[in-house]
């Protein structure tokens, strides 16, 4: 008897506390988990004109795998993603450690600086890379005036290096995050210890900076490679028609002439799950070094 | 002595670089609203403020302005609210191993690229009957703002003193006193902040937007428009607005998030 009232009222208990969480909890599995696997079940469906049907057909996954053209686009996404995040994880490594150790209280304001660039307009940036980068753009005509060069350099618009100079700004502050964070767990005294006893700064990088920011070293390179992958408004608007990726051919299957959007969700499954694999390959490779 | 100047000087360097990256682009625009010459190229020939009286002739701009203020106050509030008591309720939890995976999960939205969210919406509004526009839309900003409320929510919290709720209890507050008079004051700035944040996403947001919206109207697709269409000096003026906009709602969300704690 005073086992079940024990029961219920801990039960009751755990009710008052779950209650704030059932709202957005509520919203996440409706708006969030549910489309996911609606996605999911599209993939099998199939298309008349804009007319979905009801299938079980693996026919766009057919599709995927025998076209070298998708194949080509999710081979360069993926390349141009891992650069990025190549760029980016150290980058953003860089400037959390001086952030953190090298002007420690001045760099809470910088922080704030790189994170208020974060919120500060996604397509402005990406527009204003292709007028700085372009063949008549700021960085060319500059160079011009200046005498440096007499032809604009071709190869900084419309090509890869545009896609990863831009997502690379784009992405930097939000790899900061969650490295700035992780570094600040670490104290100064290992790092100073580590020193005195002659440890020279590739050993401490690779002894205790990165074993111990890695958790959010993980959280950035997921964030980077991630988030590159699928990006299309970059490509779109900075890279040229032998720089579509992945992320432009399904945009289009859901808003273009001609869309299809089962084989876009079978071509987004398709490339979250090879994106997927890469990631936690990487992620054991990286154990793998830190822990050898 | 020298090396550590030198050191010190070595990371300065880099910082100021670093923040020029990510600043040039915005710099950019700002600056070439004001040239005439409507090239974005040097040298600069002169000043003017046609391109921001261009903007505002511009016959659909009071409608795209009229439904970002919209979804940005849905997104302020829905997600404000939800997130704060999410991450609330997440902080209450006895089990920490819960009060992580709770978190990270809260997260995931942020990790997905938002062309996969923006299509997976479509997808089941479609399913649901439900035809294009603010509505959907509205709903996929709160969508993509709940993490970012959550987080901020979640790093102001831990300064929280949780045993004065217990002390209102012990004298006998009801759970709900308790919520009004003890806490709500206390993490109400926090609130306040994290919807100004969210706010921000939404003003900003396009991709979910892109693909949820139909036919109507947000600046960001106003934009997007006009930057398709090639180089238009009057996308710098609007581009501008809505920086300053931004930048505002950002410096308010971090002041007022910060006051009490």
């Amino acid at each position: 008897m005073t086992a079940t009232t024990g029961t219920a009222r801990r039960w009751g208990e755990a009710g008052v506390v779950a209650r704030p969480l059932l709202p957005a909890s509520l919203f996440y599995v409706v708006f969030f988990a549910v489309p996911m696997l609606a996605l999911f079940v599209l993939s099998f469906w199939r298309a008349n004109g804009f007319v979905l049907i009801p299938d079980l057909t693996f026919d766009n996954y057919e599709k995927i795998a025998t076209s070298s053209l998708y194949r080509v686009l999710i081979i360069r996404t993926i390349t141009v993603g891992f650069i990025t995040a190549a760029i980016v994880v150290p980058l953003a490594f860089a400037v959390s450690y001086v952030m953190r150790f090298v002007f420690e209280t001045r760099g809470q304001v910088i922080l704030q600086l790189i994170l208020l660039s974060l919120f500060s307009g996604y397509l402005v940036r990406i527009y204003a890379w292709r007028t700085i980068l372009g063949k008549q753009g700021l960085l060319n005509s500059t160079l011009q005036w200046l005498g440096l060069i007499d032809r604009p350099l071709e190869f900084l618009i419309y090509s890869n290096f545009a896609i990863v100079i831009t997502l690379t700004g784009l992405l930097l502050p939000l790899a900061v995050l969650p490295i700035y964070s992780a570094m600040s767990n670490i104290s100064r005294d290992y790092l100073e210890a580590a020193r005195d006893l002659g440890a020279p700064a590739h050993t401490l990088i690779r002894t205790i900076l990165v074993p111990m920011a890695l958790p959010g070293l993980r959280t950035a390179f997921a964030f980077a490679f991630l988030l590159a992958a699928g990006d299309f408004v970059t490509p779109t608007l900075v890279g040229g028609t032998q720089s579509l990726l992945i992320g432009n051919v399904i945009a289009d299957q859901f808003r273009g002439i001609g869309s299809n959007w089962p084989l876009g969700a079978a071509l987004a499954f398709v490339t979250i799950a090879i994106v997927l694999a890469l990631y936690f390959l990487v992620m054991r490779l990286i154990r793998w070094v830190t822990t050898w | 002595m020298v090396n550590a100047l030198s050191s010190n000087l070595l990371a300065r360097g880099f910082l100021a670089l670093v923040l020029l990256y990510l600043y040039a682009p915005i710099m950019v625009i700002v600056l070439f609203s004001f040239t005439t010459s409507p090239r974005l190229s040097m040298p600069i020939e002169g000043l003017t403020l046609a391109w921001y009286k261009n903007a505002f002739a511009n016959p659909l701009i009071t409608k795209a302005l009229t439904n970002s203020l919209i979804l940005a106050a849905i997104a302020a509030i829905g997600a404000g609210l939800m997130g704060a008591a999410f991450a609330f309720g997440v902080m209450k939890l006895a089990q920490p191993r819960l009060r992580q995976a709770l978190l990270a999960a809260s997260l995931l939205p942020a990790v997905v690229p938002l062309l996969v969210i923006g299509i997976s919406l479509a997808v089941l509004f479609h399913g649901l009957g439900l035809p294009q526009g603010l509505r959907n839309t509205a709903i996929g900003h709160v969508l993509v703002s709940l993490p970012f409320v959550v987080l901020t929510m979640n790093a102001r919290l831990e300064t929280f003193d949780f045993t004065t709720l217990e002390a209102a209890r012990d004298l006998g507050a009801s759970s709900f006193q308790t919520f009004r008079d003890i806490t709500f004051p206390q993490i109400r700035p926090s609130i306040v902040g994290a919807a100004l944040l969210a706010a921000a996403l939404s003003l900003d947001e396009f991709v979910v937007t892109w693909f949820n919206i139909g036919n109507e109207q947000s600046v960001p697709v106003l934009v997007w428009g006009l930057m398709r269409r090639g180089v238009d000096p009057s996308i710098n003026a609007l581009a501008s607005m809505l920086l300053f906009l931004l930048v505002c709602l950002v410096i308010g969300s971090n002041f007022i998030g910060r006051r009490n704690t």
